[in-house]
Order: C-alpha cells, then structure tokens, then sequence
C-alpha cells in the first residue's frame, strides 16, 4: 500500500513511519497539519491515509475534517483516523461522510492499538480496500450510548459481542475466530440481529456496519 | 469591608477618623440613627412650645434639636460612604477577580492536557509502537516465521527505554508543575528548593515563623519560580536574592536581581499574569526595574486567601 501519514508530534510520526515500512508498505509522505496532509494526498493519490485528530494550528479536529473532505474529494483513498481520545461524534461525523460516498473507507481508532503491528496494518488494510475500521472503544461507547434507548434490550449477550465485532468491521470468519464459534453459528447470530433491527440482510461488511451504527445513532 | 477600608486611607479626614476609631463603624448607623430621631423628637417639643407661645422655652428644645439633627445627619453622611459606596465598586472587584480566577483554572487545566497530550501520552504511544514492532520480530524469530535481526529488536527495545525514560521525565516536571511536593514541607523548604535549582546564584532570606494557608502559599511559589526565572531569563543577571518574610496577617515574597532593570507590566506579560493571580486573593504585586537595574518584584499577599 502506498501511505500518507498526517500527525504533529515528531516522535509517534516517526514510530508509525517505522512500522508501516517494516509491514512493506511505502510510506509516500508523512506531515504534520492538515493543510499538507490535503495537499500530500492531492499529489500521491495514496491508498491509505493515517489521520491524527488533533493538529495545527487549532488542536482540535483538524484531522477529522481533512478525513471528511478526502473521503469527499479522494473517494479512492482510505483514511484511518487515529487520536488519543475518542470522541463518539466524531466517529458519527466520519461515518456520515462514509455512507454518502461510494465506498466507506473510514476507519477510526485509538492510538494505542497501533502498538499491535498486525492488527493496526490489517485495519488499515481493511480501510484502503473500502471498508471499516472502528476502535472497539468506538463500538462500547456507541453501544451503551444505544442502551439508554432501551434499543438493544432484546439482544442475547452473544449477539451483542457479534455486533460490537461487526461494528469494529469484522468480517464474518473472523468474528467466528474470535468468538471460537463456527461460521454458521455467526450467520446465525448476524441473521438474528438484522432481523430484530428489521434490517434486511446484506453480505457486505460496509453496509451492514454502517447499517447497524446507523441504527445505533439514531 | 476591611479591604475596602485598606484601599481607601487618604479620603479620610482627621475627625472621621476619630470617629471611625471611637465607635466601631457598623454601630455608626445605630448611632446617627438614635441623635436623628432624639432630634426630631426634641424638634417637636420646640414646635409644641412655640405654638403654646412660650417662645423664650423653645430656643431651649430647638437649639439641641438643631445640633442633635446636624450631627446624626454628619455621621449618616459617614457611615454611607463607609459602609455603602464602597460596596458596588467592592462587588465589581470580586467579580472580575472571580471571572479571572474561573478563567485562569480553566485555562491551567487545558494546558495540562496539552502538555500531557503532546508529551508524555506521544512519548507513550511512540514507545508502544517500538515495542510492539519488537515483539512482532521477537515473535518471528521464536516460530522461524520472521528472518533472524536481533540488532534491529535491540535497537528498536533501547529506542523504547530511551522513550519511556524522556515520558518519566517529563510527567514528573509536569507533576511539579501542577503541586511541587516540597511545598508540603512548607514554603521555606520549596522556596529552597527553588533557589536550589535556579539557573542563576540565589542568596536565600527566609523569615516564615507561621505558616500562611496553603493556598497562599501555593501562590507565594509559582510567584517566587517565575519571578526566579524572568531574573534568570530576560534581565541579564549574575545573582538574585529571594525574600520570603511572614508577619500576623502578611506574606511578602520578593525578588531581586543585579540584571539591566528596565522591566514592565505589560498587558499578557508574564507579570500581569502574576499581578493578577496575586489581585485574585487581595494581594499586590509591585515592580521596581529603573533602567540599569536592579529589578525588584514584591509580591505581598494575606495570610488566609
């Protein structure tokens, strides 16, 4: 993948130049405020972009407007916002921006997990292919912000750890690995969901996401 | 209303003074209040008499009746300005120090989640990023999936080592920065502490018998570490001298350095700042800096905030 990284501090830009390099993937530029990740992303059409929220000059959500305007003006490129904070609003503002393009492409997540090289690279894959990525802080918070609705009451515990998984952007095998279940017990588990939001079901991973975040958010 | 009472000394006439010192002056009104009334009343006999006809009695009651009136009218004149004009301007006072202070922790707080943000947390996060590519390697080259680089796993775990202790170092100038913990021993010992530190020489005077409240005394440091470190900064001094000197019911701190003197209090300066976080606890701050030096800062500060 060829990458453009956007973050402030010198120190976690080098770090993520480092491990980005050591997984194979070119790094084609990495900056420090928006304005140059716009214009990096402008000139290299990367396929991933690594977004920090917080930038120069305001320090506060630079990085989640620059993400929505590539997602809006470089539908190809994936961005992967990262920050030391979630913010659940952010997260629906990134999603929103997701749903009105082609692909979704977005992923956000805490910078933490970048700290487990494979997985921070397979989401950041998952993302530059069109798909999701959400930190599973992300998923909690959502979750429990739904709760108060009383909209997830009719919710087995098992099936709300297959929609917190779905939610993070995981594939149905994977959520079968995770959860050490067969994958028919998953598509079982995933059918039930749609059916108790009445959602109709669906096999790509975006659509059900942002489906079901949707319905969260709402 | 003591502060009031402090802050306007030169208005006061000698006889008012007399009689702030004879009655206590929230009893003032009591007693203008009760030579009015007495005057109004003995007014009223003199009415009386004159209107029976018995003019040369009158004189009698309406004379004292005149000096009773005059005199509580005097005192009530006094005890207004004492005890009411002041207060709107007294109230706008603890306003605008009340608006500074709200402002001034609110701001406090967003720059320590900045400098946490920015600093120990990247540190951390960069650390983990170090150490979590090591273990990948380290992982690789225990199952034989990776190829064999241990100077690469080496130098990456020395980078996090190097990380982890820069992230130590700067949570702990942080954590001073937020509570110096010498101060818990006093502020004779912080203020040592602080000489102790200083870039420049510091001669240390310390006269603390009691100990001022802890907010006073919190306040009476950050003055002291930033007035240390202006000296040491932008005066161009070789050596400073530190006074902390505590009497019944004040602090004063002051600082003074050898440098080129000519500073000011300049609006979003570093002294307008203190000047105002002094203000904020009815302290003052005041500055001597003639041109050629020597600057001297005094803060002085109550006791009990």
């Amino acid at each position: 993948m060829r990458i453009v990284i956007a973050e402030d501090s010198a120190v976690v830009r080098a770090g993520l130049a480092e491990i980005l390099a050591d997984s194979g993937h070119e790094v084609v530029a990495a900056v420090g405020d928006a304005d140059g990740l716009l214009a990096a992303v402008a000139e290299h059409h990367p396929d991933a972009a690594v977004v920090d929220v917080r930038m120069p000059p305001g320090y506060t959500d630079e990085g989640v407007r620059a993400a929505i305007a590539i997602r809006r003006d470089h539908p190809k490129t994936g961005v992967l916002v990262f920050s030391q904070y979630i913010e659940t609003h952010y997260a629906a503002d990134l999603l929103g921006a997701a749903s009105g393009g082609s692909a979704a492409g977005v992923g956000y997540l805490l910078k933490d997990r970048v700290s487990d090289v494979d997985e921070f690279v397979e989401a950041l894959s998952r993302v530059a292919a069109g798909g999701t990525a959400l930190d599973p802080e992300v998923v909690t918070q959502l979750l429990a912000a739904s709760r108060r609705t009383d909209k997830l009451r009719s919710f087995t515990a098992r099936e709300r750890e297959v929609l917190a998984l779905m939610a993070e952007g995981r594939s149905n095998s994977a959520i079968a690995a995770t959860l050490v279940v067969s994958e028919r017990a998953v598509e079982k588990h995933v059918a039930n969901i749609f059916s108790k939001l009445t959602l109709a079901p669906s096999d790509a991973d975006n659509r059900r996401v942002l489906a079901v975040l949707r319905y969260l958010e709402s | 209303m003591r502060a009031s009472d402090d802050n306007v000394p030169s208005q006061r006439s000698v006889l008012e003074r007399i009689l702030i010192r004879s009655w206590e002056y929230r009893h003032l009104r009591f007693w203008a209040g009760y030579r009015i009334v007495v005057g109004i009343i003995v007014a009223f006999c003199g009415v009386a008499t004159l209107w029976v006809g018995a003019y040369r009695w009158a004189a009698l009651f309406l004379v004292p009746a005149a000096l009773l009136l005059a005199f509580g009218y005097w005192e009530m004149t006094i005890a207004y300005r004492l005890l009411y004009a002041p207060l709107p301007q007294r109230v706008r006072e603890l306003e605008q120090s009340r608006s500074r202070v709200v402002d001034d922790s609110a701001a406090g707080l967003r720059r320590i989640e900045r400098d946490l943000h920015d600093g120990a947390q990247a540190q951390l996060v960069a650390v983990a990023m170090k150490l979590g590519l090591a273990a990948k390697k380290l992982g690789g080259m225990v199952d034989g999936t990776g190829q064999t680089d241990l100077d690469r796993v080496l130098e990456l775990v020395a980078a996090a080592h190097r990380g982890t202790k820069e992230a130590i170092t700067e949570l702990r100038d942080l954590a001073r920065g937020i509570h110096p913990p010498a101060l818990d021993q006093g502020l004779g010992a912080a203020l040592a502490t602080l000489a102790a530190r200083s870039d420049l020489p510091v001669e240390l005077v310390i006269d603390l018998p009691e100990r001022p409240s802890p907010a006073i005394e919190t306040i009476a440091y950050f003055c002291a570490a930033e007035l240390l470190a202006n000296a040491a900064k932008h005066g161009g001094a070789q050596h400073a001298t530190l006074e902390a000197a505590h009497v019944p019911g004040l602090l004063r701190v002051q600082v003074t350095d050898d440098g080129i003197g000519g500073a000011r209090v300049e609006t979003h300066g570093g002294l307008a700042g203190l000047a105002e976080r002094v203000r904020t606890v009815d302290g003052r701050l005041r500055l001597s800096s003639p041109p050629g030096g020597p600057t001297m800062v005094t803060v002085e500060l109550p006791s009990h905030a």
